[in-house]
């Protein structure tokens, strides 16, 4: 039986060398602003989590097998070899101190994208043998079960009989030629099923027509998270694959930043191929239609609300006024931390750090950021709209003993739509 | 009648009495300036002889002067000395003998004579359309009025100093007056920013020599500043970047280290992000340069530098720079990187082949 092996990651960190790798490595002047822009370095103050350097293992096999330089010093035996070792050592930067929030990549003044070379590296990574179980366990269960944790259709069809039952609305499934495919993820089906409660409202309310599929419900790409291709790239296969199914012309990602990049931006690069369909946050989606008069809301939260933006949302894709849009549809004392939208801190939980045991210490550390800007505005609420950020915060404020509830944007908007009489 | 800037660069020059010799170290002078082999000397010799003068019509906006002075407390006998001659500069509010109406009509009458061909050299940050116009005027015209009627004929522009190339201090938050730099409003020529705060003199007149000897505008930056110069940052050109690598940084602008001459990047330096000539042509003749006087370097040559955070804040980062100003900056290092991966282009190919595709059960045996 094959198995992983250094050879075979020397290999797929070569595979992985292209020109932006090249310049990237070839341009660092070695300032340091990466680490000043990284939660891990910045709370733990440890060196060793500067950005940079967590990508030394992929340097190595450009400096050492695509520069001149590097061959010379083969020549004269001075080459520093990556070996299994190294990327043992290395395995925790890659993955524990690094929650692919990109903020690193928006900081470097010769405009490296350090973020992307770590997913990069990581592809090195499993194909050595040292990624981290936790990641190894989701990846698995998401091929042969569907689900990173393991869920079967039967678990989210008593959430949808809990929803129908309490909203007397139908939750439409395998509906075929529905505009909108919506996807959810594991974690909202366990942890936060109210979101699947609101979009049911809040669709029956515009007059949207939507699915879910028994086909394949989950989006979250366990792949992406871990770092190997050929894992994402099936995972996307049957996304697609369900939304060929039902002809659907739009596909919403579950509310899970790195699941909405991971489908809407690396997808269709995995599979080689144009979507037939478009993909949408939830977000997006509820600002287009707030901004064609489609959701009519009453009343107004008047306690002080602040919002999370979730890295791969606002940073990594932009989506920044929308979330703000809907915050004033329903909120009147809504203040902004003082670093948001593209320079927003990350939660510390997002790029696998949150399924990953191991990593639970420096998990909490990188909250510390968001723990003090939190502070800084004294919200009586944080918003937000990525599950795993939710979980991040409401978990982070607990171990901080902070008094403040989290909220999800979809549900607080499904709270104040006009009832119909 | 010859027009005036019908004489030869080599004509006038002889005409101010300078000698074969002198000329021949001023040719020297500018290959080594331009980063040219001094065997082009000869060259650029016969290029500049032949040179006509362009008319030059300098507008100055919102600005301090600092850019004119600097090019004219240069020291003789060097290119900023002869500048005035090697271009027949028609217009300049600071330098010119003339006032009031006739001084107006000088730059006209240069716009006129020269159509297409004359370069406009500008200093200083102009209020943009949407500004209330009164916030800078000249004889009663606003900033950008001016700035955009000499533009429309000419052959190019040159914007001296960080104000005009990006903004600089009329733009720092909150930018009462507007403020926009002229690459912000001319997109239908080309723009050279020369910036810095004020810029090296011998960088502005190398950009002018590049023009007369080549006929062309220099190689320029994702920002607009010629590569020649703004090629490499302050920092990798530093004198003490060996204490930097080193990691053996002052802490206070009096301590050990700072005695001992270590690097002053904790002191606030912003030369890793900086890009400019200072380290290499130095000041005042050569004399010396900010961080050779002890002083952290303040980025003056990069735009936004007023906002981009404390001048004594070590490592501040500059979070007002978009995106595409980022990707800009970046690009220069992508075409590096571009022609090294073409180097390597089959490697990529071989490597991209002996990679596997990895299965459910090899990542199993890992648990
Ligand atoms: S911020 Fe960019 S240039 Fe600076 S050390 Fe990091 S990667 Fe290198
Ligand atoms: S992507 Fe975020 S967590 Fe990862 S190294 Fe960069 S700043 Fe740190
Ligand atoms: S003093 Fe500034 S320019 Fe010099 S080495 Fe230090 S950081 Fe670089
Ligand atoms: S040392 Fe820095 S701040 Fe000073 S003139 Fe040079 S580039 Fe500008």
């Amino acid at each position: 039986m094959s198995e992983l092996t250094l050879e075979r990651g020397l290999a797929a960190l070569r595979a992985e060398i292209d020109a932006p790798t090249a310049a990237f490595f070839s341009s660092c002047v070695h300032c340091g602003l990466c680490a000043q822009a990284c939660p891990f370095y910045l709370e733990t103050g440890d060196p060793k989590y500067t950005p940079i350097l967590k990508l030394e293992p992929l340097r190595r096999v450009w400096e050492n097998e695509f520069t001149l330089w590097g061959r010379i010093k083969g020549l004269l035996g001075l080459q520093k070899k990556v070996t299994d070792e190294m990327l043992a050592e290395w395995e925790e930067l890659v993955y524990d101190s690094c929650s692919l929030c990109g903020r690193c990549s928006v900081v470097c003044p010769v405009g490296n994208d350090l973020y992307a070379m770590i997913r990069k590296t990581r592809e090195g990574m499993v194909q050595s043998g040292h990624a981290p179980e936790g990641l190894i366990s989701a990846s698995v269960r998401a091929i042969t079960t569907g689900s990173p944790m393991g869920l079967q259709w039967k678990t989210l069809a008593v959430q949808i009989q809990h929803v129908e039952s309490s909203s007397g609305l139908t939750v439409p499934v395998d509906r075929e030629g529905a505009e909108y495919l919506v996807l959810l993820s594991s974690m909202e089906i366990i942890n936060f099923p109210e979101y699947l409660e609101a979009i049911t409202k809040i669709f029956d309310h515009a007059g949207i027509s939507w699915t879910l599929s028994t086909q394949c419900f989950e989006a979250t790409n366990a792949g992406i998270q871990i770092g190997n291709k050929d894992i994402a790239a099936e995972l996307v296969e049957r996304v697609v694959a369900a939304a060929e199914t039902l002809r659907v012309s739009k596909v919403i990602s579950p509310e899970c930043g790195h699941a909405y990049t991971a489908i809407r931006w690396e997808g269709p690069n995995l599979i080689g191929r144009p979507y037939p369909f478009r993909v949408f946050h939830i977000i997006e989606v509820l600002d287009e239609l707030r901004a064609a008069g489609r959701i009519k809301t009453e009343g107004k939260e008047d306690d002080r609300l602040s919002l999370h933006d979730p890295c791969n949302l606002a940073r990594k894709s932009g989506v920044i006024q929308q979330q703000r849009n809907l915050m004033a549809l329903v909120a009147e004392n809504f203040v902004d931390l003082k670093e948001h939208g593209k320079y927003q801190w990350c939660c510390g939980a997002g790029g696998g750090v949150s399924s990953n045991e191991r990593a639970e210490e420096l998990k909490m550390a990188a909250f510390k950021r968001k723990k003090a800007q939190i502070e800084e505005v004294a919200p009586e609420r944080m918003v937000t709209m990525c599950a795993t950020c939710r979980t991040q915060l409401e978990e982070g404020l607990e171990a901080f003993n902070m008094e403040i509830p989290v909220v999800g944007l979809t549900e607080m908007i499904a709270e104040h739509l006009v009832e119909r009489d | 009648m010859r027009k005036r800037s019908d004489k030869t660069l080599g004509e006038s020059l002889r005409d101010h009495g300078l000698s074969r010799r002198g000329f021949l170290k001023l040719c020297a002078a500018t290959a080594s300036l331009m980063a040219l082999p001094p065997s082009m000397a000869p060259a650029i010799a016969a290029a500049l002889e032949q040179a006509r003068r362009p008319s030059v019509i300098w507008l100055s906006f919102q600005e301090c002067t600092g850019c004119t002075e600097s090019l004219t407390r240069a020291h003789a006998p060097t290119l900023e000395d002869l500048i005035l001659d090697f271009i027949s500069l028609d217009y300049h509010h600071t330098l010119q003998a003339a006032s009031g109406e006739a001084a107006e009509a000088a730059r006209l009458q240069a716009m006129d004579e020269n159509r297409g061909q004359y370069l406009v050299i500008v200093d200083g940050s102009i209020p943009g359309p949407d500004a209330n116009p009164g916030f800078s005027t000249v004889a009663g015209h606003s900033n950008y009025s001016i700035l955009m009627e000499t533009v429309e004929h000419a052959a190019a522009v040159i914007a001296v100093g960080t104000c005009a190339a990006f903004g600089g201090l009329p733009q720092a938050r909150p930018n009462p007056t507007g403020a926009m730099s002229v690459m912000d409003l001319v997109r239908d020529k080309p723009v050279i920013n020369v910036p810095g705060c004020p810029p090296i003199p011998m960088v502005i007149t190398g950009v002018i020599a590049h023009y007369l000897v080549f006929g062309r505008l220099p190689e320029l930056d994702g920002y607009g500043r010629p590569l020649a110069f703004y090629g490499q940052s302050i920092h990798d050109r530093c004198y003490r970047r060996p204490f930097y690598d080193k990691g053996l940084f002052a802490e206070s602008f009096d301590d050990e280290g700072a005695k001992q001459g270590w690097c002053l990047y904790r002191l606030g330096c912003k030369g890793p992000t900086t890009y400019n000539a200072c380290a290499t042509m130095k000041w005042n003749d050569g004399t010396s340069w900010p961080v050779e006087a002890g002083h952290p370097c303040l980025g003056c040559s990069e735009p936004q530098f007023w906002d981009a955070g404390g001048f004594y804040e070590p490592v501040s980062v500059p979070l007002t720079l978009g995106p595409a100003t980022l990707l800009g900056a970046g690009a220069a290092g992508a075409v590096v990187g571009g022609g090294l991966a073409a180097l390597s282009r089959k490697k990529g190919r071989d490597a991209a082949a002996t990679r596997q595709p990895v299965t459910v059960d090899e990542l199993e045996q890992k648990l």
